[in-house]
Formats: C-alpha cells, structure tokens, sequence
C-alpha cells in the first residue's frame, strides 16, 4: 500500500491499565513518555492494532491540567488511528488483498466500537477477504466481560458475560472469531479453548495479512 | 464483601438469571422500536442534556424560583438535608395530620433515605400501592430494578406470597394476581387519609410537580386523601413548563419502550375552592442527602441529571447477569455504581466504581448522554488516590512495579525475554479457573523486526506464527 | 395561601451548599460547552400517517388500548353513550360537573363520597384536549371535576369535541392553563407488566377507557 512503516523500539505500554484501575500519576507519566516518543517521530501516522489503546490516547487530554500538555496530547491523538480506522478512512482502502478460506465471525471490542465509532470500517475490509464468509453474531456489540482488571476482580460475572458471546459464536457455527482487540481475543480464546472448542480466535491483522 | 456474595448469589440462581435476560432483552427491543418513532433522537437527548445542564448551573435559583411558585399556589415546602431530616418532616406531617391509613406510590428517593422503616419506628406503616413495590413489601424484600422492582420473582413465587399474605387461593395467571393486588390496595385507597409520592420533574417557572405512571395508584395516591406529601430530590427541577414535552418524549421511551405512560399528572399547588376534587394540603420536601456535593465538579455534576429512567440498567452486560440486588441499594446498575459512592461516601462504596468493564453500552442509551464510563474512572481514580487502604497494597506495588518496567523499555524487554524464555504465566487462578491462558510466543515482535524479517515476501502472519 | 417567610436553616445551608459548591467547580467549567438553542422537538412516525389529526388521534387511541366512537351532534352522542353503558352493564354511573356530561346524561351521579364512588361502574367526563400523536386525554381541574370519576371507576368514558385534538404533547402543553391544580394527561387504560413482564391492562385506574368522539354538526 506504499506506506513506510516505522517501529519504535523505545516504546511500551500506553498507560491503560493504569488509568482504568484508577491509578492516575502512573498513567500520566507512561503518557507524557508516549506523547514525547511519537512526537519526536515526525510520523504522518501512528497506527495501533488496538482500539483500547488508540481509545486511550484519545484520552491523553484529560490526564492533564497543563494547557501545554493538553495541547500536546490533543495534537498526537488526531494523528493516531486504530488500524482498520487507518485502512479505511485514511487511505480509503478495502481490499487488501488478503485470502482466508472460512466461516468468519466479528467481535466488536466496547472501545473500537463506542469510544472510536468503528463498525462498518472492519466489517468492509473482512467482506473482501476471498473466500471468507463473515457471518454476523446477534450479540456482535456486547461486551466479552474482559475490561482490563474487572476480569480477575469480577471473575464470575466476566465469564457469565463471556459464555453469552462464546455460546454465540458456537452456535453460529464459524472457524474463527475475529476482533480488534488483543484482549478480547484473549478472552474469548481462553474460554473456546477450554470449552474444548475447535473455534480459533484472529486478530484483524492476523485475517488481513493471510494470504493462503 | 456483599457485593462479590450478592453477585454470586444472582449467578447461581438459574432463575433470577433467566427472569433478567428476559427483562433487559425485551425493554431493549422495546426501548430500540420506541425511539424510531422520535424524528430527532439525537437531537432531544442533546436538548434534555442542556436543559439539564442550564439547570443545574444555577440550581440554587431554579430552586427558590420553584419554591416560590410552589408556596404561591398553595404547596408547603420543606427543606431536608439529609435522609434522617426528610424522614423526621415527613414522620411528623403524618403525626400532625393524625394519618391512620398511609399510601404510598413509587419513589426512589423514600427508599434511599430508607423512610418505610423510620416511619414504622414512629409506629406509622405506609402501604406500598405500585404492584412491584407492593410484592416486594409483603415478600420483605428490595427492589432489583428501578421500574420493575419484583422482576427477580417468579409467577409462582407471588401467588405463594399472595395466597400467604392476602389469604387468596394460588393461581397462576398474571391476570387474578393483579386483581387480587387491586382489590385489597383498593379497600386502603378507599380510607386512606394521607398519600405519599415521589416526582419526576417538577417546574420552577410555575409550582408544578409531575409523576409519570402507568397503574393509577400515584393518581389514587395523589387526589384521594386529605393530605399528599411530594418527596423529590433537589435534582428534580427544570427550568419551564414547556420543557417537559422533551423529557416527557424521552423518559418513558428509554425505561418501557412506551411512547407514554398511561398517566401523567400535572400538579400545581392545592385546590383553589373546597369542593374541588383533592387533597387540602400538599407538601413538597426537597432532598439534598449528598446531592449539593456532586455539584462541584462538571464530571460529578451530570450525576445530577438522570431521570431515572433504567435504560443503562438494561442495556448493562454486567447488571444482566446480576441484577440490583448486589449493588446494595435503591440505586442499581451503572447509575447506582456512579451515585451509590456519591451519596454514602466513596470510602463505603469503593468496590461500585468497579463493578464494570467499562463497556459503555450504558452511555450510549442514556437520555441525557451522562458518561458514565467517565465517571466510572473519576472515581476510581478518587478511591487509589484517598480511599487506598490496606487491601490495594499488593495492587499498588503491583501498578508501581508495571510503571517502573514500562518506563524503562530494555527493562521490559528483559523482562518479557524471561518470561518467554521459562514459559511462565503469571500466576491468576482468577483467570485460569475459567480460561486458558497461552505462554508468550517464543519470539517476540521486536525480535523479527530487528532481524528484519518483515518484508514484502513473508506476510506478518506467517512471522509471528513462526512459519 | 402563602406560608410566612420564616428562617429555614436547612434551606440557608442546602442553598449555601448548592452555590459553594458550583464555586468549586466554575474553573472546571472552562471547557464545557456553551448553551445552544435548540429547534423545537419535531416527533414524526416515519411511515406515513394519515394528515388528519382525527384519524391520527384514533389510530394511536387503538395502539394504546383505548377504544372510541366517532358521533354527529349531542343526540347522537347520548345515544351512543347510553349504548356504551349499557354494553357493559354498568348501572351506577358517576358524572362530572361538565355541563355537557349533565346534559347527555343527566342521571349520572354527582357529589358522591369517596365510598360510593368505589361502587360505581363507570365514570363519565369530558376531556379538554385530546392529543393527536400519543392518543392522549388532557384534563384540567380548573374548567372540571373529573379527576376521580376518570380515575376511580374501572370503566371511564370521555367526551371529547374533535375541534380539541391538538397535535402533539407540546402543543397541548402550550395551552393548558398551568393554574389547574391537577392536569392529568390520560394514555389508555392502566396497566402493568410487573409479574413477569406479562401485561395485565386494568391495574389501580380503569380497565378501560372509551373515547366518544362529537363532531360538531
């Protein structure tokens, strides 16, 4: 697609799960690191394989008082996109050429798809997937029950939420769920697996990146 | 705690669980098909969140400006600034208008201040006349949700209660239960001397309250007997008496799915001639109870603008499996995780805050776009940084240590290197007793891409499954 | 009546608390959007609905559970009102003082105790308004007595002039005089859904409700 891709090594961690569980200073600091990291990269972009993550630099601002800093993070969250957002929307591409043959089923993770507004974004480039069949989930938008820390604060109720999804997904009879977010896949695959289902879980740029 | 006990209690009822996902699933259908018929949804809960907002901005004069109107047309007002004060002037009302026979329809305000049991203290015992309040009264029980507070029982459940309490043969059908509640709340309706209502809005610009309903018995409540005590909480205010068409096109949508109820009644003040029909006396008590506190910061403040609706409560994921219960009190689902804290106190109700994945299902439904997932984090960040206690320290160290290594990239590499290399896990019975749970991959990204093996010829997804 | 203006220390300290508290969090509201004027609300089914407002009002009156007779001029209208009565077997009726209820239907019971009109089996008011869009009744108690004859009784009719359905919920709210001490909007019969999400029409208030529509010839 004739973009040159740059990787960060100083990079790590957005800061999520410190600002989720409350833990604001430790959040703050990881995001003036990440702020300071991408600025100094002079990228057009910076694309993430999260929209949890993407979603939280979109909330940098708010981690700040300082009107310089609110400046700063509100300039670095406009040019940050997830990465179905990026394919379709930036560069206006659907088709990428990708091959999977299956039944497939889309997992919409809470913040891809309410703090960010993607629904159709991964649904166009999944439909030109060749031979791929996707296949909708009656509960696409609900939430797996993963939500950072409240999937081992809230054990019981996070798997009550997440056998709703993976009863779904059995029952629509799918080779494999795919979603946005590393930790709605880890989730739902560490349940299917356990259930004993022959159900795989893939990541958007797992399917996308197939080529046989 | 309760809250982890109550909520595995609601897991293993099979029959709580089933009775839930009937109710949150249908008022969700409902509320879908209810909104189609808005031409500008959008556009009204835009309008409802500003009124709101005006409002609540200069609360202080919509209040003198509707305590005004209201005393102008007849209406007593008293002020109550907390749960004991609002149960000591409505305990005395009662005394004073020497009150034998008590009604009273839903309010969610009489159960937060807990006025049921101050008044049977005083030896007063008001009958609850809202059917789902009144099951849950004969069954000594408390609601499990904010409008149809008995969807925790069965059929079966309320004829056995029935035929107990009110001596009726069982019966099965929805129908004769009803009949059998009418019946015997009609005999109380037909002596009772004082009535006892919530409110929904009520408006500055003229004195007027107004209660939404669907059974009649607010409407019974409120112009049968001699004396009618309006409870209401200092939120409840808005600006004009044309600003109700709004909420009015909102609220009953976003709770049943009904574009009305059956009943609204408008009231303004007492009857201005003795013949007329209803009470002589009609007092109005303002709540605070915490309220005034939630004005102090814009993220806190649109606490202030719920009506009450329960739509967040049925487009909850979490609140479907466990239902109102474990919230532990009146106030359930993601507005009673956001309110319950504001109003006892953060340090009695630090777990609530918590008690969500954060999805936002609840914003997205909400009539007046109160964020709650923002609220949510607002106070979680107020638990960490007041409220820590002895049991986040191992949490604490946890975060502290996770921000070390994150601040520090070759340290994290070192450390994840580790892990990949013996195949730990981290040790999380909590995870694992459910889920599995796969060791890191045995390179990691950053290693193919220094090796530089991401190119054109071997796709990403041959790389990191190592193929 | 207006009670005398004495000290209220509650009301001074919530009052006090409301605006120290807004203090606080004025430098917070820096950000806040300002205040937009709204258009009016504009509510529209978006299938096509019949313009007229009286077949829109009778359309909705059944979505609601309400039923209703259309009539020409005051004779018909007591015919039909004696037949509606007369279908459902009720033998003590209790009016309102509305000079059009005493008129159709001049042995309709006025004045009663609260007792007796537990023993009635139908009531009979007029309505004020009617609303278009909700199938809706307004009522004001300033221009009748008809808050518990429509309420009490578990069969209500209401007279209803078609020249008086308006629009929508804020048209009616437009014209309603806010000095009534009761307005009461009335939406079908009442109902609940409280033992198992399973409808049961016919709760507290009427079981039902009966629309009798004068054209005025």
């Amino acid at each position: 697609m004739g973009c040159v891709v740059e990787f960060d090594e100083r990079q790590t961690c957005c800061g999520q799960p410190a600002f989720n569980t409350g833990y604001r200073p430790e959040a703050r600091m990881l995001a003036r690191r990440f702020i300071e990291i991408f600025e100094s990269s002079g990228a057009d972009a910076i694309v993430s394989p999260s929209g949890s993550c993407t979603a939280m630099v979109h909330h940098y601002e708010e981690l700040f008082e300082d009107a310089a800093w609110r400046g700063r993070a509100w300039a670095l969250a406009e040019r940050t996109h997830e990465l179905s957002a990026f394919l379709v929307n930036q560069l206006g591409v659907e088709d990428v050429g990708a091959t999977f043959a299956g039944r497939l089923t889309w997992h919409d993770a809470c913040h891809g798809l309410r703090d960010l507004g993607l629904k159709s974004e991964p649904r166009r480039l999944l439909r030109h997937v060749r031979g791929a069949e996707l296949v909708e989930l009656p509960n696409a938008e609900s939430c797996c029950g993963f939500g950072g820390t409240f999937s081992v604060k809230h054990p019981e109720i996070s798997v009550a939420m997440l056998d709703e999804k993976v009863e779904a997904i059995e029952r629509a009879g799918v080779d494999a769920v795919v979603s946005g977010d590393a930790s709605c896949l880890m989730q739902i695959g560490g349940r299917l697996s356990r259930r004993g289902s022959a159900v795989r879980v893939m990541h958007l740029a797992d399917i996308l990146a197939a080529t046989a | 705690m309760t809250f982890d006990r109550d909520a595995r209690a609601a897991l293993n009822d099979p029959q709580l669980r089933g009775a839930l996902r009937q109710a949150t699933t249908l008022f969700g259908e409902r509320r879908r098909a209810a909104i189609a018929s808005v031409a500008d949804w959008e556009g009204a809960r835009d309008r409802a969140r500003a009124i709101k907002d005006e409002t609540l901005l200069h609360l202080d004069r919509y209040l003198e400006q509707f305590t005004a109107n209201a005393d102008r047309t007849g209406a007593r007002i008293h002020w109550a600034r907390d749960a004991a004060e609002a149960c000591e002037i409505i305990g005395r009302i009662a005394e004073e208008r020497g009150a034998r026979t008590i009604v009273k329809s839903k309010s969610m305000a009489s159960e937060e201040i807990h006025l049921n049991a101050a008044l049977a203290r005083r030896g007063i015992e008001p009958i609850e006349t809202d059917l789902g309040e009144y099951i849950i009264q004969l069954a000594g029980e408390t609601p499990s949700h904010i409008v149809a507070p008995a969807i925790h029982k069965t059929r079966g459940q309320i004829a056995a209660l029935f035929a107990e309490k009110l001596g009726i043969a069982p019966s099965d059908d929805a129908e004769a239960l009803t009949a059998a509640a009418r019946q015997a709340l009609r005999r109380r309706f037909a002596e009772a001397d004082l009535g006892i209502s919530g409110v929904n809005f009520a408006v500055a610009e003229t004195g007027t309250i107004l209660i939404l309903e669907n059974e009649g018995n607010a409407r019974l409540t409120t112009s049968l007997p001699r004396t009618h005590i309006a409870l209401m909480g200092i939120e409840k205010v808005i600006p004009r008496f044309a600003d109700l068409e709004v909420f009015l096109q909102l609220l009953p949508r976003s709770g049943t799915g009904q574009v009305l109820t059956a009943y609204q009644s408008l009231l303004t003040g007492v009857k201005r001639r003795p013949e007329d029909e209803g009470p002589e006396q009609l007092h109005i008590v303002l709540l605070d109870n915490g309220r005034s506190r939630m004005l102090a910061a814009p993220v806190t403040r649109q606490s202030l603008a719920c009506i009450r609706c329960g739509a967040c409560l049925n487009a909850c994921p979490v609140y479907r499996q466990i239902g109102g219960h474990a919230y532990g009190s009146v106030y359930a689902g993601p507005i009673g995780a956001v309110l319950t804290p504001q109003l006892i106190g953060l340090e009695r109700a630090a777990h609530l805050p918590y008690a969500s994945s954060l999805c936002g299902a609840c914003r997205d439904v909400c009539p007046v776009k109160i964020d709650i997932p923002a609220l949510l984090l607002h106070l979680r960040a107020e638990v960490i940084e007041r409220h820590a206690g002895k049991q986040r320290l191992l949490e604490r160290l946890a975060f502290r240590s996770y921000a070390a290594v994150m601040a520090r990239p070759r340290l994290y590499e070192w450390v994840m290197g580790i892990a990949r290399l013996l195949r730990i896990t981290p040790p999380l019975p909590a995870w694992t007793k459910w889920r599995d749970l796969r060791p890191l991959a045995p390179r990691s990204f950053r290693d193919e891409w220094r090796a530089d093996a991401v190119d054109e010829k071997r796709s990403l997804y041959d790389v990191t499954h190592n193929r | 009546m207006t009670s005398p203006i004495i000290a209220d220390p509650a009301r001074d300290q919530i009052l006090r608390s409301i605006r120290e508290n807004l203090a606080t969090s004025a430098p917070l509201d820096a950000m806040t959007h300002a205040r937009r004027d709204h258009p009016p609300l504009v509510a529209r089914a978006p299938s096509p609905e019949p313009r007229d407002p009286v077949q829109r009002f009778t359309t909705q009156l059944e979505a609601v559970g309400a039923q209703w007779t259309l009539v020409r001029g005051e004779a018909e209208a007591a015919r039909a009102l004696r037949r509606i009565l007369a279908d459902v077997g009720a033998k003590r009726v209790a009016g309102s003082d509305a000079p059009l209820v005493r008129r159709l239907l001049p042995e309709s019971l006025t004045g009663l105790t609260r007792d007796e009109l537990f023993t009635c089996d139908a009531g009979v008011t007029s309505a004020q308004w009617g609303i278009a869009e909700t199938g809706t009744l307004v009522l004001e108690s300033a221009r009748e007595r008809s808050r518990l004859a429509s309420l009490v009784p578990p069969i209500h009719v209401a007279l209803l002039s078609t020249r008086c359905i308006c629009d929508s919920l804020g048209d009616a709210l437009a014209r309603v005089d806010p000095a009534s001490h009761a307005i009461t909007l009335i939406t079908g019969p009442s109902r609940t859904s409280d033992i198992e999400l399973t409808l049961v029409v016919g709760v507290h208030g009427p079981q039902t409700v009966h629309i009798l529509l004068l054209e005025e010839e």
